[in-house]
C-alpha cells in the first residue's frame, strides 16, 4: 500500500500537468453548398491534473478518445477550446518558443513501434536526434544516447547500429521508449505501449516502465485498454466514454469500488483469470454508439441497465464523491435530488 | 470415444522464398471431438493462424510444403480435388476471420453477401435464402436484422460486423467453425459478448470450434481444450483446466505466471528473458530452451517429443 501514501503527499503538491475545458471536434469543414458535414465530437469538455511522479492511465473503448487526448497534451492536434498547462506554463497557445518547452518536457511513445521509427536511421541516430534539436553537440548527444540505451536494456555497442527493421517488436519498443527518454522529459504520455507485442514480452515491458518512473522521476500519461495493466501501473485513473470523462479517481477505490455503471460495466467485461469461473452474460449489449451523433444527456444512456428520462435530458456533471475516497462520477444515480429514481442511492 | 471430428497428424507447413526457410508449423498433431471448443494459445509467429489455414487449404501453393494429413468427418482434405474442396469449405468446416471488416467485401450488402454465399452452396431459391439469412442474422443476435441485413460492411460497428462474419459463416451448419482470433479487434465489453455468443452457439447448433488467440483470459473462457503453441509446435495440450489450471511445461508455466494481473500491484512482474525465436534460423532442440530457467544440455540437443504427464495432459518436455 506504499502508493496510496504516496498519492496523499502527491495531492498537497501543484500538478505538474492541468488541462481544463478541452475539446476537439473533427470534421469541421464545410461540406459542398455550405453544408456542415458531420462532426466528430472526439473530445468534450475534460478536465484533469497530474501531479509530479504519479502515473495517471486513461481508460476507455476505442473512440472514446483516449488517443486524442494524449495527441493534444503534445499539440499533435490543435484543440478546439480548453486550456493544457505544463510545469505552470500554457502551452495551448500557438507559439513556437512555448511548443519547443513543451516538446522537451513532455514526450510521447506510441503504439505501433515501427511506424513511428524512422526506417532510414539507426537506433542510435533516432535517439541522438532529440538531443541533437536541444543544440547538444554530436558528442554529447551520443553520450546522452548510449546512456539511455542501455538504461532500456539495449546494450549500446549492439543496438546503436541497427535499424529498426533488424531487431525485434520488444527492441523496437525499448528503442522507442529510449528515444523519448532522450529528452529527459517529465512526463512521458504513452499511447497503448503494450498492445502490439508480444504477451511474453509484455512484462518485461511494464518492469522496465516502472524502473524508468523511479531513475528518472517520471510522471505516466498511460493510455491503455487493457484494465490488468492499468491496475498494476497506474495511480489515479480516468474513465472516458464517447469523448467525456465518466469516472476518475484513486486506482485503489475505483478498482475495489467502481462507481459509473460503464466503469463497472468495463471491469466485469474483463475476460476470467480462472477457466474454471466464467463469465456468464455480457455486462451490457451493443457497441459503442457514433460520436457523429452522440446521444443528449449522459452518452452512456443508451447501453446503460439504469437510464431514465433524466439521463437523456441532462448532462451529468462530474462530481467528488465523498463515499467513493474522493473518486469523481458523472452519473445522475449518484445525486441525491437529480431527478433519477436510483439518485443517491449509492451514497446510502 | 467415437471417431473425432477432425484429425491433424504430425502438419508440417514450410514456407520457402528465395532460399529463405521458415518451419512455420512442425508435427502437430491434434484432434477435435464433436461439440468441443479447442482453443490454440500462443504468440504472435507461433504458427497458430497456419495452422488453421492449412485445415482449410488456404495457403499458397506457391514456395508451400505441407506435409501431414488432415481428416475431416473421414475424409482427407488434402487428398481432395478442386472441386471437393469448394464443397467442403465452408459446408464441413468455416472460418472466422481476425478483422470482419477486410472479410467482406465493401461494395455489397452484408444481406447480399449472405444470400450469395448460400445459393452458391445450396439450390435454393432467392426467397428462401432470403429467409435463411435472416434467419442467421437473428441467430447471431443482431438487433433489428431485417433493417442490418441492406448495411454495407463500413455502416456496421465492429461488433456487429463480426457477428454478421459468424452468421456468414454459418450458412451451411459447418460442423467445425475455425475462429482466428476473432475478437482481438475488438472492444472488451463486445468481446465478452462475443465469447458468450460463441459458447451459446456451439451448445445450441453442436458444433466444433478451433479457436485460435494469444489471450490467455479469452482461452479460460471459452475452451474445453488447449493446446499451447511455441514456434511451430504444440508444446501442451490437454483440458483447459489441465493445461490452464495447473500447467507442466515450462513455455506455459512462465507465460501464465508473466501474464499480468492488477492484483500483482507492488510486486515485481516475472518476466519471460529474451524474444520468441526466428523461425528461419531453428536449432536443432527444444525451441524454448535459450529462455527456460530448466534448460540443460539435453534441451539443446533433441526436440522433445509431447508425453503424457497424466492421461490426457500432453507435455513436450524432458524435465517433466
Amino acid at each position: 500500500m506504499k502508493n496510496s501514501n504516496a498519492n496523499k503527499a502527491l495531492f498537497n503538491r501543484d500538478p505538474i500537468l492541468k488541462v481544463t475545458g478541452l475539446n476537439k471536434v473533427f470534421g469541421r469543414s464545410k461540406g459542398f453548398f455550405g453544408k456542415s458535414t458531420s462532426l466528430v465530437q472526439a473530445v468534450t469538455d475534460v478536465d484533469f491534473e497530474v501531479y509530479p511522479g504519479e502515473t495517471l492511465a486513461i481508460v476507455g473503448e476505442s473512440g472514446c478518445g483516449k488517443s486524442t487526448t494524449a495527441r493534444l497534451i503534445l499539440r499533435l492536434i490543435e484543440p478546439d477550446s480548453g486550456n493544457i498547462i505544463v510545469d505552470g506554463m500554457d502551452i495551448s497557445k500557438n507559439d513556437a518558443l512555448e511548443l519547443k518547452h513543451l516538446r522537451k518536457s513532455v514526450q510521447m511513445v506510441f503504439q505501433d513501434s515501427y511506424a513511428s521509427l524512422n526506417p532510414r536511421l539507426t537506433i542510435g541516430q533516432a535517439v541522438m536526434f532529440g538531443p541533437r534539436t536541444l543544440g547538444l553537440s554530436i558528442v554529447k548527444a551520443r553520450e546522452i544516447a548510449r546512456e539511455t540505451l542501455s538504461n532500456v536494456g539495449l546494450d549500446p555497442t549492439r543496438f546503436e547500429g541497427l535499424f529498426p527493421h533488424q531487431i525485434s517488436g520488444g527492441q523496437r519498443q525499448r528503442g522507442n521508449i529510449a528515444r523519448s527518454l532522450a529528452f529527459r522529459p517529465k512526463i512521458v504520455v504513452m499511447d497503448e505501449p503494450l498492445s502490439a507485442l508480444d504477451k511474453s514480452i509484455e512484462a518485461q515491458v511494464v518492469n522496465l516502465l516502472c524502473d524508468l518512473r523511479d531513475q528518472y522521476n517520471l510522471t505516466y500519461v498511460f493510455i491503455s485498454h487493457d484494465l490488468n495493466v492499468v491496475q498494476y501501473i497506474a495511480d489515479r485513473v480516468l474513465v472516458m466514454y464517447l469523448g467525456k470523462v465518466v469516472e476518475i479517481g484513486d486506482v485503489g477505490s475505483l478498482f475495489s469500488n467502481p462507481r459509473h455503471p460503464y466503469t463497472r460495466a468495463l471491469m466485469a467485461s474483463v475476460p476470467s483469470r480462472d477457466p474454471k469461473i466464467r463469465t456468464q452474460s455480457a455486462p451490457i449489449m451493443g457497441d459503442l454508439p457514433s460520436p457523429i451523433n452522440p446521444p443528449s444527456g449522459c452518452r452512456f444512456r443508451t447501453r446503460c441497465p439504469y437510464a431514465e428520462d433524466i439521463c437523456g435530458a441532462e448532462v451529468p456533471l462530474l462530481t467528488p464523491q465523498k463515499s467513493a475516497g474522493g473518486n469523481q462520477v458523472a452519473c445522475h444515480m449518484e445525486k441525491i435530488g437529480s431527478g433519477h429514481s436510483k439518485g443517491g442511492i449509492l451514497d446510502e | 470415444m467415437s471417431d473425432p471430428l477432425l484429425e491433424v497428424h504430425n502438419l508440417s507447413v514450410l514456407f520457402s522464398n528465395a532460399g529463405h526457410e521458415i518451419h512455420a508449423v512442425r508435427n502437430l498433431s491434434l484432434t477435435l471431438q464433436t461439440g468441443e471448443v479447442l482453443t490454440i494459445l500462443g504468440e504472435s509467429g507461433s504458427g497458430k493462424s497456419v495452422t488453421l489455414n492449412a485445415i482449410l487449404r488456404l495457403l499458397p501453393e506457391n514456395g508451400t510444403t505441407v506435409s501431414g494429413k488432415v481428416i475431416v468427418d473421414g475424409q482427407d482434405v488434402f487428398a481432395m480435388t478442386n472441386r471437393e474442396v469448394r464443397a467442403y469449405r465452408g459446408a464441413k468446416v468455416s472460418m472466422v476471420f481476425q478483422e470482419p471488416a477486410l472479410a467482406f467485401d465493401p461494395m455489397f450488402t452484408v444481406g447480399y453477401q449472405i444470400i450469395e454465399t448460400l445459393r452458391a452452396h445450396r439450390n435454393i431459391s432467392i426467397d428462401e435464402a432470403e429467409r435463411r439469412a435472416l434467419e442467421l442474422m437473428e441467430l447471431v443476435r443482431i438487433p433489428s436484422a431485417k433493417v442490418c441485413m441492406r448495411r454495407y460492411p463500413h455502416e456496421m460497428s465492429g461488433g456487429m460486423r463480426q457477428r454478421a462474419m459468424i452468421a456468414l459463416a454459418l450458412c451451411c451448419d459447418p460442423k467445425v467453425l475455425l475462429a482466428d482470433e476473432p475478437t482481438t479487434a475488438l472492444d472488451v465489453t463486445v468481446q465478452i459478448q462475443m465469447l458468450v455468443l460463441l459458447r451459446e452457439l456451439q451448445r445450441e447448433l453442436g458444433m466444433a470450434i478451433v479457436f485460435v488467440t494469444h489471450d490467455i483470459g479469452v482461452a479460460n473462457e471459452i475452451s474445453d481444450h488447449v493446446a499451447v503453441m511455441y514456434a511451430g509446435r504444440v508444446v501442451e495440450c490437454g483440458a483447459a483446466l489441465d493445461v490452464l489450471g495447473n500447467p507442466k511445461h515450462p513455455y506455459t508455466k512462465a507465460l501464465l505466471e508473466s501474464s499480468i494481473h492488477g492484483t500483482d500491484r507492488g510486486q515485481r512482474l516475472p518476466v519471460i528473458p529474451g524474444a520468441p525465436p526466428d523461425l528461419a534460423e531453428m536449432s536443432q532442440g527444444c525451441s524454448f530452451a535459450p529462455r527456460c530457467a530448466l534448460a540443460n544440455q539435453y534441451c539443446l540437443r533433441e526436440l522433445p517429443d509431447l508425453r503424457p504427464v497424466t492421461t490426457n495432459h500432453l507435455a513436450a518436455c524432458i524435465n517433466i
